[in-house]
């Protein structure tokens, strides 16, 4: 038998999932009305706070903070895009001029709005916590199903804070993040304390193998040894030069803008690198005090704050698109619920989850600029809904995942999502 | 006049009473002089007497027209106070102070002559008086608790006046006078709020660093006040030797408090050991197996053990000339393919494939398969079955030709199918003592031996001194902090720093600390979990009914009761019967009932859609008996482990559901309670449950059946005590094997140990204490100044042990809301198996191994501070002692590893560290005194400021640069001394166990 063989293998693969993903066979048999996509990578924008749908993708008329009672709607002026009669915010004026690769999901639902844990749970997992399991991220469920794209890298990246809602949940540890939380850091347990160069990492390595030698090849500790060289070769050269952002021609890195483009960029070089999935946080809440979660005052300087994604965004897709990987490249940009069109008496705005935006770029996805209508106030849906797990279902068809495929928790068969069906426009 | 002179009387009666409650010995007069004519002479005090006042306030902010009643008192050496003991109520366990409360600190202090500047720190309004003179005061913390953008700037960065000041660390209020006398005896009372409203919600009754300093006429350096002789300077090393006499006063008398309180419920807890001894009379002994002449042991367990295992052995003999391996070969592809629906009282088509006995019994089809008999065999059939509604697996690939040839020629062979495997022909030797010591310590008490116990067990000759030792170590009270991860992760304790939302719990660690730190017996403890009084927030069981965001916490709550203590998991109950279980929603949905008092109510988001049921064609693999709306009356659902009867025979109250729940989950005669978790203390040791799995008894069988009754009884017997249990498995002889490396898991027959990975307590705990290393993080809080709302912030304090983490819970995914050295030692758990938001609870932690982990030991920065050299870290002390270099590199394997070096080891290692030896001291290194840069203070109150990000990366960034290196060493040795400290933590020994 070798069922050693093969224990090696997933020792070695642990962190990428390629193995998990092969015995799955995830999408031997998708329902035949399903169609899926060809992207292979997924990068995931978080802008943590809750983005103001109506001040950047579904703008509606003006509104006016300053008239008592103030008025609601849009706190900017809406500019046309490269798709007819879709318009976003003059701050999107870059991203404007590519929407034609670009669907803003105008219509996501969901009931949660008091609390930014809750709600950013559920974007994350597609599904509420039950007391029951821990639903796995849904980055965590793309590196479950696909490994990495080059099994010698990890699947998922994190570029951001650790919390529980980016984690793998049931599917354990080997299905969860890897991450950094600035460009300037490398990623955690991967990369080097700054006093060890490749020679003293080499004096470590000879101090340390005696004490890996003690134990006998087909045994558990044999198995830590493995797993000990497979990351120290993800904290080697080959590896971390994928960080090194200096690679990059400074026209380049110019172009993607402030730290947010910069991990816009960083995982783009990720991607490259064969990386499945990668999670990028515009969590940079200085430039307005509140970052997206624009209450009272945070609404004064929310423009500068679009304008970043903006540069950063629509940086990304025309890098991704000259280097041919847009359409194997799905970009999504995600928030836990958006913001009503009507002001809090401190000229901010609230919490509103019967409608809002999240959006999808590249990804080989037949876009249309907008999916999806609201009514004037931007707060309930008009027409074509989307919930948070057909969303999700779309993000995985894309990948050529099968969304209704089952997960194992234990013994316990769990939908890849809670019967989320993909936008079928989107793939025609 | 009389006002001071009633206040001087009851300080004089606290004192009185502190000698009472704390049993403190309070040091008689050394200075007495009258102070009026008609008093009587007033004493220097021995201690500062701090009093709790709970009665008589309001939340007006406004000082009381009367001098509250003291509730508590107890003393402490000066006016310095950051936390106050909990309150403890009911059966001893934490209760909620009304808020605001109000703390008085006051003692008679001789003073020198001269004009004095004092310095006062309180988190809210405070004064001090002076002889009744008001000196200074701070005021009332505002009610706002700000939404994050509170315009408080001026205590980002709190006040500095030069060198050796304390800045002060949670943005407290600061204030300072001068008072001029004459010298002599003064009478010093210092009042401050502790707690207040955010609007109308109470705040957490916590006080902040509360201090009186005083700066003497002629000094410059800040001294806490004191009564006594001694100078305390109100430095920040100093405090920090202060704040230990402080926590260790609080501690003994929080005890001395829990056990008083408890004294009114131990005649109850007495009948109820009476009941136990009447109920153990009246039945049969489990019989124990006479000692067999090649095992000879004492110890029942090894009798058990042994008895077992040449039943094993024989059975073996008969099955020699078989080709196909049944443990290797044919049980995983059952496992892997069929007994997720073939198992326990529920399986499919009747059939169990989880057990021998059944399985040859075969279901509804008949037998299975027919030994010899492979046309005769069912089993065979379905898996080669073409038709799309028999064959098996249902769902997913069918078995491979391999695998079918597998089943085949195994059933040719006759399909042996052995009770257990018979993995090793005899025992192994005892583990060594050098093995034994670090082995026992880490099981008990989670951390490995210093060098000195090590040494002193190696040179101790006692025959009996392996006994000796484990009763030592059930006596320590780090037994409690290495058990505490076991309870967090069954009752999924899963508190929030932030607001709760992810079916957050109250923080009732502090409970399950208290519980185990008193040794409190387990059918006591678990009575006190299912009555769930105290405060919710403030750590008592309370806090385990809470499941925030969840549409019924009670039936989440009923789960974690049946699973834990009763092995039945009822997860699957939550939305509908169990489809391979025996129990039924319904019985979940009572128990919830019981738990919650009332009726329970069925949503339809705990059910499952039968339209969603029926689609796909196949009989469904769910039932739901209880439809949506349906309304659920507490009753006790397993009736087959306790008589209902016995709640009215046992329980303290028996008209009270949760008191007639906790009689019937811990009454002696459900033997199921007692044997469930002493085969949980069995599997913590062991390595694996005599039935596994631990929470889910229908699916297992035990390998050890009369094994487990017997600890079952024991337990009853012992009173419940855990630790009894423990002292009986941890002197066998099994539990002494030495381990034998190729075993990939435990051994069912337990012939040897098998290499077993630490838990992520254990690695973290384990390299800061040998290394010598401080654990030394922010403070669990994201609400450092308490100006929130109680029920939307905790503060959870500074971990000294790893299981006092939990998630950092930065959901809002803000910088000015990290926590980067917890952050660094969370990454290295969370590598390890260890969650931090315990959203369902867990018996068997995530062990599997990826990169990550020896990657984040390698690499990560957390190994960074374990690694380098600095003055704070133990081997530096080590590495500067006078020694020849072979000695030294003795030192650190015997520090880390627990043994000698090889001579290879050895030889290398003192080579690598032979270069530079002689002239690694720096006798007068130029001391860089560490910088004195007043912290940014990052609060929940101002975290949404524009300056709070930068001022959080700088914290990450310094967080991950570590503490600089010692400069007492010469730097090219001493980082050839880190190398080899590097190589040590990344030796697999460190985290596997011997």
């Amino acid at each position: 038998m070798n069922t050693e063989l093969n224990r090696r293998d997933c020792l070695k693969f642990a962190l990428t999932g390629a193995v998990t993903s092969l015995l799955n066979s995830a999408y031997a048999n998708p329902p035949s009305t399903l169609k899926t996509g060809k992207a292979e990578h997924c990068i995931f924008f978080w802008l943590g706070g809750g983005m103001a749908q109506v001040d950047t993708f579904d703008p509606k008329r003006l509104g006016d903070t300053k008239s008592t009672p103030s008025r609601s709607g849009s706190y900017y002026a809406s500019i046309e895009t490269t798709v007819p009669g879709v318009r976003v915010t003059e701050h999107l004026a870059q991203t404007a001029m590519l929407m034609d690769h670009v669907t803003a999901v105008r219509t996501i639902n969901h009931r949660v709005v008091d609390e930014h844990a809750f709600a950013t749970n559920l974007v994350h997992t597609g599904r509420t916590i039950s007391g029951s399991t821990v639903y796995p991220s849904i980055g965590s469920i793309v590196a479950h199903q696909l490994g990495a794209v080059d099994p010698s890298v990890p699947p998922y990246f994190l570029i951001g804070i650790p919390n529980v809602s980016r984690g793998p949940g049931f599917l354990g540890a080997k299905c969860g993040y890897i991450y950094l939380t600035d460009t300037r850091t490398g990623p955690a347990g991967f990369t080097r304390a700054a006093d060890v160069d490749t020679a003293r990492s080499v004096d470590r390595l000879a101090l340390l193998e005696p004490l890996q030698s003690r134990f006998p090849a087909n045994s558990t500790l044999a198995d830590y040894r493995t797993a000990q060289v497979e990351a120290l070769r993800l904290s080697g050269p080959d590896f971390l030069q994928h960080f090194q952002l200096g690679q990059e021609p400074d026209t380049v890195r110019q172009r993607y803008g402030g730290e947010f483009g910069q991990r816009c960029l960083l995982a783009r070089r990720l991607v490259q690198a064969g990386v499945r999935f990668v999670e990028v946080s515009h969590n940079l809440g200085f430039i307005n005090g509140t970052g997206w979660d624009t209450h009272n005052g945070g609404q004064l300087q929310q423009h500068l704050l679009i304008r970043e994604l903006d540069t950063a965004l629509s940086a990304l897709i025309e890098d991704l698109a000259r280097k041919q990987m847009l359409d194997k490249t799905l970009i999504v940009v995600g928030t836990e619920f958006g913001r009503p069109a009507a002001f809090d008496s401190g000229g901010g705005r609230g919490h509103q989850a019967t409608a809002f935006s999240l959006v999808l770029a590249g990804g080989g996805l037949n876009h249309c600029g907008a999916y999806g209508v609201t009514d004037d106030e931007c707060k309930e849906v008009v027409e074509n809904p989307v919930s948070i797990p057909d969303f999700h279902a779309t993000i995985h068809a894309a990948l050529g995942i099968n969304p209704h495929h089952e997960l194992l928790d234990g013994s316990r068969p769990v939908p890849i999502t809670d019967g989320g069906n993909p936008i079928a426009k989107l793939f025609a | 006049m009389t006002s001071k002179d009633d206040s001087m009387n009851l300080c004089l009666i606290g004192w009185i009473s502190v000698l009472l409650v704390a049993g403190q010995a309070v040091v008689t007069a050394e200075v007495s002089v009258p102070t009026a004519a008609n008093v009587a002479p007033v004493l220097r005090s021995a201690t500062v007497l701090v009093e709790i006042c709970e009665q008589g306030l309001n939340d007006q902010d406004a000082w009381p027209d009367a001098l509250p009643t003291a509730t508590e008192s107890f003393g402490l050496p000066a006016f310095g106070i950051d936390q106050i003991p909990p309150k403890y109520v009911d059966d001893g366990i934490r209760g909620t102070r009304p808020s605001p409360s109000l703390i008085r600190l006051s003692a008679v202090v001789d003073l020198p002559p001269g004009k004095h500047r004092f310095l006062i720190r309180a988190r809210s309004a405070s004064r001090l008086s002076i002889n009744a003179t008001l000196v200074a005061e701070t005021p009332f913390a505002p009610k706002n608790g700000g939404d994050g953008s509170q315009a408080d700037t001026e205590r980002l960065v709190p006040l500095d006046l030069g060198r050796g000041y304390r800045f002060a660390p949670r943005g407290e209020y600061e204030k300072f006078a001068e008072f001029e006398t004459t010298g002599g005896l003064v009478e010093v009372k210092f009042e401050v709020f502790a707690g207040g409203r955010e609007g109308k919600s109470p705040r957490r009754v916590e006080v902040g660093e509360t201090v009186v300093a005083i700066a003497k006429s002629s000094h410059e350096k800040w001294e806490l006040l004191t009564p006594l002789p001694e100078v305390i300077p109100y430095t920040d090393s100093a405090w920090e030797d202060y704040r230990v006499r402080v926590i260790k006063t609080m501690t003994e008398y929080s005890s001395v408090n829990r056990a008083s309180l408890r004294g009114q419920n131990d005649p109850y807890w007495a009948s109820r050991r009476e009941a136990a001894k009447l109920w153990l009379a009246s039945v049969p002994e489990i019989p124990v197996p006479l000692p067999l002449d090649r095992f000879p042991s004492e110890n029942p367990i090894d009798r058990f053990i042994a008895a077992k295992f040449a039943d094993v052995k024989t059975q073996k003999q008969h099955d020699l000339a078989n080709v196909v391996d049944f443990f290797h070969e044919v049980r995983p592809l059952l496992e892997n393919r069929c007994v997720d629906c073939h198992r326990g009282a529920k399986a499919k088509g009747g059939l169990r494939l989880d057990n021998a006995e059944f399985a040859k019994k075969g279901g509804n089809s008949g037998p299975a398969f027919v030994a010899g008999q492979v046309q005769a065999s069912e089993l065979l059939r379905r898996v080669t079955s073409i038709e799309a509604d028999e064959v098996m697996p249902p769902k997913g690939k069918r078995l491979t030709v391999a695998e079918t040839n597998l089943l085949n020629r195994w059933i040719e062979e006759g399909a042996s199918w052995p009770e257990l495997p018979l993995i090793r022909d005899s025992f192994a030797d005892q583990v060594d003592d050098a093995g034994f010591i670090r082995r026992v310590m880490l099981d008990t008490v989670g951390v490995p031996p210093t060098a000195d116990e090590l040494r002193k067990f190696l040179a101790d000759g006692a025959s009996e001194k392996r006994a000796a030792l484990v009763d030592k170590l059930l006596d320590d009270p780090r037994w409690a902090d290495h058990w505490m991860p076991v309870w967090q992760d069954l009752l999924a304790e899963n508190p929030n720093i932030l607001n709760p939302t992810l079916n957050n719990t109250g923080p009732f660690r502090w409970w399950i600390y208290d519980s185990l730190i008193d040794d409190l017996p387990l059918d006591r403890m678990v009575t006190q979990l299912v009555l769930q009084h105290g405060g919710d927030r403030e750590g008592g069981p309370a806090g385990f009914g809470v499941a925030s965001q969840n549409d019924v916490p009670f039936a989440t709550k009923g789960t974690i009761v049946s699973s834990t203590f009763l092995g039945v998991d009822l997860k699957c109950a939550r939305c509908h019967d169990s489809p391979t279980g025996a129990f039924k929603q319904e019985q979940l949905f009572q128990l919830g009932a019981m738990l919650a008092v009332q009726t329970l109510d069925v949503p339809k988001s705990s059910s499952v859609d039968p339209v969603k049921l029926s689609a796909g064609g196949r009989t469904p693999l769910i039932e739901v008996t209880l439809i949506p709306g349906s309304k659920v009356e507490p009753k006790w659902p397993f009736p087959d482990f306790a008589a209902p009867g016995l709640a009215t025979e046992l329980a303290l109250n028996t008209n009270d559901r949760r008191e007639q729940l906790a009689a019937l989950l811990t009454a002696p005669q459900n033997q199921r309670f007692a044997q469930v978790i002493a085969n949980r203390v069995w599997q913590r040791f062991m390595g694996r449950g005599i039935v596994e799995p631990l929470d889910d008894w229908e699916k297992g069988t035990p390998t050890h059946p009369e094994l487990l009754q017997w600890l079952g009884r024991e337990f009853v017997r012992n009173g419940y005590q855990v630790k009894a249990l423990a002292r009986t498995i941890l002197n066998s002889a099994a539990y002494q094997r030495a381990v034998d490396p190729t075993l990939r898991e435990p051994d069912p027959l337990y012939s040897a140990s098998e290499p077993r990975r630490l838990s992520a307590e254990q690695i973290v705990d384990s390299l800061f204490a040998a290394t010598g290393k401080p654990l030394r993080t922010e403070p669990l809080c994201l609400d450092l100044n308490g100006r929130r709302d109680k029920s939307n912030a905790v503060d959870l304090g500074t971990p000294h042990r790893a299981w006092m983490l939990a998630s950092l819970s930065n959901e809002r995914d803000r910088p000015s809301l990290t926590l980067p050295r917890l952050q660094a030692v969370s990454d290295v758990m969370s590598a390890f198996g260890w969650r931090g938001a315990r959203q369902d609870p867990s018996s068997t932690r995530d062990i599997s191994p990826n990169a990550l982990q020896p990657a984040i030991l390698a690499n990560g920065v957390m190994s960074q501070w374990l690694t380098r050299l600095s003055n704070d870290h133990g081997l530096t002390e080590v590495s500067l002692r006078e020694q020849p270099v072979e000695a030294f590199v003795e030192e650190l394997f015997i520090r880390l590893l627990s043994r000698s070096p090889t001579e290879d080891e050895k030889a290398r290692y003192s080579r690598w560290l032979a270069e530079g030896y002689a002239s690694r001291r720096i006798e007068d290194p130029q001391f860089e005194s560490p910088p004195h840069v007043a912290p940014k203070l990052l609060t929940w109150t101002n975290h949404l400021q524009p300056e709070s990000d930068p001022a959080a990366q700088e914290r990450i960034f310094a967080a991950e640069k570590g503490d600089p290196p010692t400069r007492r060493l010469e730097p090219q040795w001493r980082a050839r001394c880190e190398d080899a400290i590097w190589a040590l933590i990344n030796s697999p020994e460190m985290i596997y166990r011997p």
